[in-house]
């Protein structure tokens, strides 16, 4: 806590004696006292003397992002550590958030380029664990309006990268193939397509258009087909009408995280334009990782062009279904499970409530429950295109995670993100322990026969 | 469309996340605006660090993480909880001694 002693008699020093600007009973000189403790940054752009070759494209950037990065270089708490999924299999300090942010302020100085850096910003998932564990954000984000941002100065490198044609050659295919198929490649080599993008609903006769669509992500659409299914058929158990897009593009999401921007910003105005269209006002989206594009990107993006828009997420909305009395699991699923909190959900939007609620509706689980607040430290490695680059980190990552699952002596693991559940299916395998998404957990219990596929078409095999 | 568990509203909209409540004066410094959130008066944030742009999922998602937070480290770490006028009295009652 600060010390406000400003010994006797008072005095005006606010080097020796901080005080709170404002503050009414301040002595009389400090509420005229100018600030000149900091001096203004010096600028970068103008005044450069003759012959000065000017700002490097790392240090206009700087200008946009130091506040950013001194927030954390200046306070080196370093509470984000042992929360980050990739410090904890790694120990490599240059993968950490303090030194995503280090590096700013280095590229500020001139001391660094992007060049030097662009591969250590590989190694995050932006699954929000340190910006939320970060007291600049946990304990006074929202006093002062400004929090810790790694997953943005992360993007905002990794665009800079891209802008500087700095490219990590597994994103690089990884979204020119996504730019060619208007899908991420989620297959391997098997390609994906426009026209099979609503293969997975096959035989459930769905409507295209209307006042709701359901947006269903790349991974789901081509490779764990059984949870848009799941989500199909309660929706139409629970006699909510919905369709699916005309022509539906990819988020964008992947392509803003690994830095293609202009991409995801194409790809982004597409499915708006498409929503338009077919006079569309409400997006239901079972991916977390898709919630955060169209609540976070897309208003970005838009502004108030997004104004007419809602955006539903499908397990907060099963919840107040069931609370409602339109869903009653009722088929009993003799499991004994415990739940992955997806990042994007616990830590990125603090959704955690409507999956257990959930949970606690179907009849016959035993449900072993880790907090949300352990489960900050814990992720799939699934996210931020680091299966792309690294798929081994991601492996590592869900070993780990579904260690703390065998601990609790589980048969099923439970997630509520198609994009964790392919490398905890993986890492499962060794622990016989069962992956399985919420939704498919649910439509059972519900009686549902599913259908679809949890590992593509290739080697598919059946779901609940 | 209805409320969710903790009695807000489901469902993201854009035009409803940058209007927090009218803000009630607490301090000389400090306004509150939603249940439990305190925010810096933002006249204090003009001038060197500027404020972010802060939808209101985002104050809230944080007011209500750092309560899930430190109940989990009462859980973890603490073997009670002492009021702090108790502290206070006793270090009086040491200073008398």
């Amino acid at each position: 806590m600060t010390q406000t002693d400003r010994g006797e008699g008072g005095g005006a020093d606010a080097l020796s004696s901080p005080f709170t600007p404002g503050m009414r009973d301040n002595p009389a000189e400090l509420g005229e006292y100018v600030d000149g403790i900091v001096g203004r940054p010096l600028p970068v752009v103008d005044g450069a003397p003759v012959g000065d070759p000017g700002p490097s494209p790392e240090q206009e950037f700087a200008t946009e992002w130091r506040n950013a990065a001194y927030n954390c270089f200046s306070s080196g708490h370093k509470f984000c550590r042992e929360v980050c999924p990739v410090m904890q299999v790694t120990r490599n300090e240059s993968w950490t958030p303090t030194a995503f942010h280090a590096n700013v302020v280095a590229m500020e100085k001139g001391d660094l380029s992007v060049e030097d850096v662009a591969a250590d910003y590989v190694n995050c998932t932006q699954c929000g664990a340190c910006e939320l564990r970060c007291p600049n954000t946990l304990f006074t984000g929202d006093f002062y309006r400004f929090r810790t941002r790694t997953v943005d100065v992360v993007k905002a490198v990794r665009a800079l990268a891209v802008d500087q044609g700095v490219h990590q050659e597994g994103w690089r295919t990884w979204n020119a193939r996504t730019d060619e198929r208007t899908h991420e490649p989620v297959l391997g080599d098997t390609p994906v397509s426009q026209e099979h993008v609503r293969d997975w609903s096959e035989g459930l006769d769905l409507p295209l258009g209307g006042e709701t669509v359901l947006f269903v992500d790349c991974e789901a659409a081509f490779y764990r087909t059984s949870v848009p299914r799941a989500v199909a058929q309660i929706l139409r158990l629970a006699d909510y009408d919905f369709g699916l897009m005309g022509e539906q593009w990819c988020c964008g999401g992947p392509a803003a995280e690994m830095g293609y921007v202009d991409q995801a910003k194409r790809f982004a105005r597409h499915n708006l334009d498409n929503w338009r269209s077919t006079g569309t006002k409400r997006v239901l989206v079972l991916d977390p990782h898709d919630y955060i594009s169209f609540t976070e990107d897309y208003p970005r993006y838009f502004g108030d062009e997004y104004a007419d828009i809602e955006v539903v997420l499908v397990v907060e909305l099963f919840a107040q279904l069931i609370r409602e009395g339109r869903l009653t699991p009722s088929v009993p699923v003799e499991r004994t499970i415990t739940y992955h909190d997806p990042c994007r959900l616990n830590k990125r939007k603090g959704i955690w409530k409507e999956p257990r609620e959930i949970l606690r509706a179907i009849p016959g689980l035993t449900f072993n429950d880790v907090d949300r607040v352990t489960q900050w430290s814990y992720c799939s490695g699934g996210g931020g295109g680091l299966p792309v680059e690294k798929p081994e980190l991601t492996a590592a990552i869900s070993e780990r995670r579904l260690e703390k699952a065998a601990a609790l002596e589980v048969d099923t693991l439970v997630s509520a993100c198609p994009w964790s559940e392919r490398p905890l299916s993986e890492a499962g395998a060794g622990q016989d322990i069962d992956v399985v998404d919420i939704h498919e957990l649910l439509a059972q219990s519900l009686g549902v026969e599913v259908g679809g596929t949890t590992r593509g078409p290739s080697t598919g095999e059946g779901a609940a | 469309m209805n409320a969710g568990s903790d009695g807000r509203s489901i469902g993201y909209r854009y035009a409803e996340q940058h209007d927090p409540p009218d803000p009630v004066r607490v301090s000389d410094v400090a306004v509150t605006t939603f249940e439990h959130v305190f925010e810096v008066d933002p006249r204090l944030m003009e001038r060197w660090v500027l404020q972010q742009q802060f939808p209101n999922w985002d104050s809230l998602r944080i007011m209500n993480s750092r309560h899930d937070h430190l109940d989990w480290m009462h859980r973890h770490f603490a073997h009670r909880v002492v009021v702090g006028s108790e502290l206070l009295a006793e270090v009086e009652q040491e200073g008398r001694g």
